[in-house]
């Protein structure tokens, strides 16, 4: 008896596990077959209409977030991208990179001697809180920006004026170079001459803020206070800010410039760029740069998304520091070595789209940048081994050399260098370190014999590269800026030459010497200019890569209302 | 129990003082934080002036005893650097005052205050999914157990302890919020409604675990108390099996999955941080990481801070609770 329901649940069992079985068959072939796909091509497209007009919403977004509001502490891209938005400068620069006025009515009248620069403002310019801008207030933001008390990293760049220096530790209480000498004059002195000086003037360091609100602000709530609640001059107010969430900015009313742009601007933080790129390719988010490696190299490809979408160099350089103290690399030759043995093809290839081969220090874009350099570092096996055979190393470096690296992106590039060097008789012995570290130690002079090293410009001037990263004044016990210790008195004298010379022809040329020497000496073997990449919806207009700042939003204005579309416009088959 | 409260609370003491010494000297051993903050760009003289606001160039032990507040203030950006009489005022941790975060110029109370609530929101709300999916799933797999349910319930429990969140989190977020569209693809919303919208996918994805945990613990405890005598007696009086699987077995297998949850806190925060980075949920996991990553001192020894004395205030609260829950515990023994 007991044997017949056991052999019926058995039975049972078997039959409602080939059901269950096939139903889930069932279910995940349909599953499969009915799963959404990814979008292929923008899921919105524009009104088509041919004049801007302002309205709507732009978003977008970046993968850290916003430190300050404060443009005079703001040192890092995300705040400067911010600060954009909400501040404008005496000066600032066009699509070409080229200098033009902003807040001043026109370039400064510069004297002869190249000391003295005397700015007048436009009329009708406003503060957020809708008072007027004065010579005065672009005094009173200066002399706070050079103060002991606020402490801004932006001082070493405004020392040259007159009595900065005694201002900024207390010693004075106005700085002697800086004089207003009418309601929308306004005069800077300088102690020596010096052409950087417009570029400092049109950092975000030097861009005004109202005085009433910044006192008020700071007597009420501290110094920080003003860092998240900022009143300036620029296109777009500060809205709301959920603190590492976003930013709002609400397009004013009553800037001087009447283009038209959206209502309002979204600044998402914290959006890795994953998560930026996949929200992007759904529509959440309306312009996004430097996408994830996976969506960078599908939008590349993508002919849906090729009219929305652009590459440009960025003011960087990346290279591998080559310590001229240290042996082997106080040899010439070994330097000279190693910057012809690097095949820079292979990175161009390793991550296409990411990288472009450097041949010198100086981005495609800056001038006196030469695509044919003569003395440009490219690979040529032959003639690094001929460097090596002058270097008294003809079998190769009878030890090995130590190159710091500062993650595992750095350990993967430098295993490709291996292979390279090794062709010559270098071998590399890897030494991996967190940033800090390797911040601290490649600054101290005899310490790290080469190490991975770059540079991006604070400002568009090649003195910016080349006096900072060369310079023997960059050298210091500690924390040198000349990380690769490298000491040339006819550099330095060209360098000294350049940096105060008033005629634009000769400046240019005196760096393109300079140039020269930095390719053929060989501090540094030059890797890469890296490339950012930008994509944005087909409703958004007027956008370009900027070539001095990364995320230049503020020109943009939206073709609303969008429309979707279905994906099948973007299929092979429609298209053929 | 007064004395057991008060030595443990001494030991959490000593326990988070060693812990902030340590974490204040390691960071200096990691680098200087005037470079990691200022970057690669920073000119020497940037440096030099950083270091001189921030007390950096003080001998460290001053700037130690500064930092909790038993010698005078060393950093020049504060107020209480020079107060109004010309004197020198303290300005540390013993005076509630944790510094200003170098890199986000603002004080470090401010900066934490901004990101706790929403870490405790995911935290929280990820609690809640790994008790109701936990304890639903183990109570089933006890009830059924043997059967194809308990057996699927256990091979889930297998799969969601194994899996880690850097696994299960992008799978989610490219499946549910990328392709179907039904969660929001990362981020944190604007309002609180919003907010917990936004919390669902990541506070599932961080339950994962803890509700595998939960369910494999209930699904044994339920087993062990349904032998129990007492529960006998209850089926043998006629009670319906539902009130005595509620009443008499559940209630009582509930106590060690209690005390695991308490234990599982401080796991839970830190399972956080990498929830966090995936979906882009601006809590406190994600300020730790970028303050490791920019040596941001004064947020890392709060963050410190904070962890250690909630540690170890949990601890101590977790074993009153389980005495005062439990009579057979007695904690002067």
């Amino acid at each position: 008896m007991r044997s017949t329901p056991k052999t019926r649940t058995r039975g049972s069992r078997w039959v409602a596990g080939i059901v269950t079985i096939a139903a889930a068959a069932v279910l995940g072939g349909w599953v499969i077959t009915h799963f959404p796909r990814a979008p292929i091509g923008p899921r919105f497209v524009g009104a088509d209409q041919e004049t801007p007009r302002s309205g709507g919403t732009l978003v977008f977004s970046a993968s850290s977030n916003i430190h300050t509001l404060d443009p005079h502490f703001a040192y890092d891209t995300l705040s400067t991208a911010a600060c954009r938005l909400l501040y404008d400068g005496l000066l600032d620069y066009d699509y070409e990179g080229k200098m033009v006025p902003s807040l001043a009515a026109s370039l400064p009248e510069v004297s002869d001697d190249g000391r003295v620069f005397r700015f007048t403002l436009r009329d009708g310019i406003k503060f957020h809180n809708g008072r007027e801008v004065m010579a005065e207030d672009i005094s009173w933001s200066m002399h706070r920006l050079l103060s002991e008390r606020i402490g801004s990293p932006g001082y070493p760049f405004f020392k040259s004026i007159e009595g900065a220096p005694d201002y900024h530790v207390g010693k004075t209480d106005v700085i002697e170079g800086i004089v207003v000498l009418g309601p929308k004059t306004i005069e800077f002195r300088l102690d020596e001459a010096d052409q950087t000086f417009l570029n400092a003037i049109a950092m975000p360091f030097a861009y005004p803020i109202a005085r009433e609100h910044v006192e008020a602000l700071e007597k009420a709530e501290g110094r920080t206070a003003v860092g998240r609640n900022p009143i300036g001059t620029g296109p777009f107010a500060l809205g709301r800010w959920e603190r590492g969430v976003q930013v709002e900015f609400e397009r004013f009313e009553d800037y001087w410039d009447p283009r038209a742009r959206p209502d309002q601007m979204v600044f998402l933080e914290n959006i890795s760029s994953d998560v930026a790129s996949a929200r992007f390719r759904n529509g959440g988010i309306d312009i996004i740069y430097r996408p994830s490696k996976v969506n960078r190299l599908f939008l590349r490809e993508s002919k849906a998304w090729a009219p929305y979408r652009a590459e440009a160099p960025s003011p960087s350089v990346f290279a591998l520091g080559l310590n001229c103290e240290l042996p082997p690399f106080d040899n010439i030759h070994v330097r000279r070595a190693v910057a012809f043995a690097i095949d820079r093809s292979k990175l161009e290839r390793l991550d296409p789209g990411k990288v472009i081969a450097a041949t010198q220090v100086l981005p495609p874009m800056l001038p006196p940048y030469d695509p044919d350099l003569p003395q440009g570092q490219v690979f040529d096996l032959a003639r690094a081994k001929e460097e090596m055979r002058l270097a008294g190393y003809p079998n190769g470096l009878p030890e090995p050399v130590t190159l710091w690296v500062r993650g595992e992106g750095e350990v993967q590039l430098a295993q490709f260098f291996q292979q390279d060097l090794k062709a010559i008789g270098i071998d590399i012995e890897l030494k991996l370190v967190t940033f800090a570290t390797y911040l601290k130690e490649t600054g101290r002079p005899r310490v790290a014999q080469a190490a991975f090293t770059g540079w991006h410009q604070d400002f568009p001037d090649p003195s910016n590269f080349m006096d900072i990263l060369f310079h023997s004044r960059s050298i210091h016990p500690e924390n040198s800026e000349n990380r690769s210790f490298y000491r040339n008195p006819e550099l330095d004298a060209i360098l000294d030459k350049a940096r105060p010379e008033v005629d634009r022809t000769v400046r240019l040329e005196l760096y393109a010497q300079a140039n020269a020497i930095l390719a053929a000496e060989a501090p540094w073997a030059f890797l890469y200019y890296p490339i950012e990449m930008f994509v944005w919806q087909p409703y958004v207009k007027n956008f370009r890569p900027h070539p001095v700042w990364l995320n230049e939003y503020r020109n943009i204005w939206l073709d609303l209302p969008r429309r979707r579309v279905s994906q099948s416009v973007y299929s092979p088959k429609v298209s053929r | 129990m007064i004395r057991f409260i008060a030595q443990r609370a001494l030991w959490g003491f000593v326990v988070v003082v060693s812990v902030v010494t340590l974490v204040f000297f390691l960071i200096f051993v990691a680098g200087d934080p005037a470079v990691t903050v200022l970057g690669p760009q920073a000119r020497a003289e940037q440096i030099a002036d950083f270091n001189a606001k921030k007390g950096l160039d003080r001998p460290m032990v001053e700037q130690f005893f500064s930092y909790l507040g038993i010698l005078p203030c060393v950093r020049k950006d504060s107020p209480k650097y020079e107060r109004e009489d010309g004197s020198r005022g303290f300005c540390g941790v013993l005076q509630g005052d944790l510094g200003e975060s170098y890199s986000h110029h603002e004080s470090v109370a401010a900066v934490i205050g901004f990101r706790l609530p929403r870490t405790l929101l995911l935290a929280s709300m990820a609690v809640l999914f790994e008790l109701i999916i936990g304890l639903t799933a183990g109570v089933i797999a006890a009830l059924r157990r043997n059967r194809w349910s308990d057996t699927l319930i256990m091979f889930g429990t297998f799969v969601g302890i194994s899996l880690p969140t850097y696994v299960t989190g992008p799978i989610a977020l490219l499946v549910f919020s990328f392709l179907l569209g039904w969660f929001p693809f990362g981020g944190y919303g604007i309002d609180p409604l919003d907010h917990v919208y936004h919390a669902l996918l990541p506070a599932l994805i961080l339950a994962i675990a803890g509700a595998a945990t939960y369910a494999r613990v209930m699904r044994g405890e339920l087993i062990e108390t349904l032998r129990h005598d007492h529960v006998r007696t209850a089926k043998a009086k006629g009670m319906p099996p539902s009130q005595v699987v509620l009443r008499h077995a559940i209630r009582n297998a509930l106590l060690p999955v209690v005390t695991l949850v308490g234990l599982s806190l401080p796991f839970l925060v830190g399972g956080a941080i990498i929830t966090e980075k995936i979906f882009a949920w601006p809590g406190l996991g994600l300020l730790t990481i970028e303050s490791i990553e920019s040596l941001d001192a004064p947020v890392i020894m709060a963050v410190v801070l904070m962890f250690g004395v909630a540690v170890q205030a949990g601890n101590l609260l977790a074993d009153i609770a389980v005495a005062a829950l439990d009579p057979r515990i007695r904690l002067n023994d």
